[in-house]
């Protein structure tokens, strides 16, 4: 707490975007002088002609003018659905093994295997499953995404306090409310990092969904892109997804700590 | 136990009405095929309204025999009575003020001290007169918006005392409760402790290493000894309250413990 205050003077302001503005300047000369020929990396004013037609353009103007609304909602349904189910199945899982020796015991073999197998693996298996499409993506982005909201809820509810606990035991607290009350509050900052790794990997394993012909979606037309040749188009979806992603982890830590007392005391 | 110990004022008047009862209570650790003993027949009463301490150097098992009565052991054999009926995991009628800091980190002072009043049928008004009414027993109404992690460790106790003391426990178990506090808070603490003690009447059983405190604070004293721990004395404070530490006879009931103590 104090140490984020400590940063928040004039200094703390600019402080993020120190490198971000030094990689752009450095981007910019190399371009400008035309050290780094433009089919390899574009001058930032095509990027930001692209970018501005993308997303601000009208349809038809060309060809992915106008197209950005389309793109982002249906990759943030993708994300979004993944996501759920990620949390909805990782997140109860993780608690139940963090606490009880028998769970853990049952799930720990399998998840270890599963985890060691790269999440690019499935894609082939999951074309097959689910054809090409929505199903595919959500089913790669929720199995990525299940690790860590897995196994950090698992680490926050194995390390919460056992004086909370026990204190919480003396005063009365039954099982059921001793879990919402003191256990999920407890083990927060861990159930936190585990949703942000989460969310973060959702959009890595997003991209990959959508890189297998699909219309629709940012991974998509970074793909549609390169066959195309359009440089400074893969280079604005990269850039959207930067930005998407970025807002999406503080979309999610505004959410919990409005939702949530604990979260926004300890996280 | 020798007789110049007892008898320095006529004795409280106090109804002897048996609140807490060890009967031949033992606790053995198993560990890798060894069996430690850590407690053995250990026997005794507490009346209602009585403040016990049970004194004894580290290693004794006066932690372990708190952790029984409070529930969260059971003994090896022996029985623990709460008014009668054997004791059965932990419950808010016996409740414990921890040597560490045991608040929920996330709950500011009051929402602790609330903490324990859920799903007891109190509705909001009266709840917040309990919480209110705490809250200025303990000295901590300024406080109350605070999060335990913005206050001193003293007054992290008092907010302790409060949140256990307004569920109205039979018993109050107390394990080195003020053992981590800088002298000065340990003395204010103390002091606190008689005053909502005397205010509220409640049983306690308070486990120290300190001969002070526990001269201070007892009706009686319960010495114990290592190895495996037992209760070697029971000795009748009888100093009158306030007690001053400076008197003389605290002083040498002190020493007399004191000494009790390196032999045990």
């Amino acid at each position: 707490m104090d140490r984020a205050r400590r940063h928040k003077g004039l200094a703390g302001r600019f402080l993020p975007w120190i490198i971000p503005a030094l990689f752009f300047m450095v981007w910019l000369s190399v371009s400008s002088t035309g050290l780094i020929p433009t089919y390899l990396l574009p001058h930032p004013l095509e990027i930001a002609h692209a970018g501005y037609a993308y997303v601000l353009g009208q349809p038809g103007q060309g060809p992915y003018a106008g197209r950005f609304l389309t793109d982002a909602g249906a990759s943030l349904l993708r994300v979004g659905c993944g996501f759920a189910a990620a949390v909805g199945v990782g997140l109860p899982l993780g608690i139940l093994s963090g606490r009880l020796l028998l769970v853990q015991r049952l799930m720990s073999t399998t998840v270890n295997a599963l985890r060691a197998v790269p999440g690019i693996t499935w894609l082939p298996l999951a074309m097959v499953w689910f054809g090409i499409g929505m199903k595919t993506t959500v089913f790669l982005v929720a199995l990525a995404a299940f690790f860590p909201v897995y196994l950090n809820a698992a680490a926050g509810a194995r390390q919460v306090n056992p004086l909370w606990l026990q204190a919480g035991a003396m005063m009365g607290v039954r099982r059921l409310r001793g879990t919402f009350a003191i256990l999920l509050p407890g083990a927060m900052p861990h159930l936190m990092t585990g949703l942000r790794l989460g969310l973060g990997i959702s959009w890595a394993y997003l991209v990959l969904g959508e890189l297998t012909g699909v219309p629709n979606g940012l991974g998509a037309i970074i793909m549609d892109a390169r066959m195309l040749g359009r440089i400074d188009m893969i280079v604005v979806g990269i850039m959207v997804i930067a930005v998407i992603g970025r807002l999406s982890d503080q979309l999610l830590q505004a959410g919990m700590k409005f939702c949530f007392k604990s979260a926004r005391r300890m996280a | 136990m020798r007789p110049y110990l007892r008898a320095l004022t006529s004795p409280r008047e106090k109804p002897k009405d048996k609140t807490l009862e060890l009967d031949r209570v033992v606790k053995v650790f198993h560990g890798n095929g060894s069996f430690l003993p850590v407690l053995e027949d250990i026997s005794f009463r507490v009346e209602r309204g009585e403040l016990i301490c049970i004194l004894g150097r580290s290693g004794c098992g006066k932690s372990t025999l708190l952790k029984i009565v409070a529930g969260f052991l059971s003994p090896s054999s022996g029985k623990v009575l709460l008014k009668n009926k054997p004791v059965e995991g932990p419950g808010p009628e016996r409740c414990v003020i921890f040597q560490e800091d045991a608040l929920f980190p996330w709950l500011t002072v009051q929402e602790n001290i609330a903490f324990g009043l859920r799903g007891r049928g109190l509705d909001r008004k009266s709840k917040a007169q309990e919480v209110e009414r705490f809250l200025s027993l303990v000295g901590m109404n300024e406080f109350r918006n605070y999060l335990p992690g913005e206050i001193s460790g003293g007054m992290k106790q008092r907010v302790s005392l409060a949140r256990v003391l307004i569920l109205k426990p039979e018993v109050l178990l107390m394990d080195e409760p003020f053992a981590s506090l800088d002298a000065q808070s340990r003395e204010e603490m103390q002091n606190l402790l008689l005053s909502l003690w005397r205010e509220l009447a409640h049983t306690v059983l308070f486990v120290t290493h300190d001969v002070n405190e526990a001269v201070l604070l007892a009706d009686r004293i319960l010495l114990m000894s290592k190895n495996p721990g037992r209760i070697r004395e029971e000795i009748e404070v009888d100093l009158p309250r306030p007690r001053m530490r400076e008197s003389s006879q605290f002083i040498d009931l002190g020493r007399r413990l004191y000494d009790a103590l390196r032999e045990s």
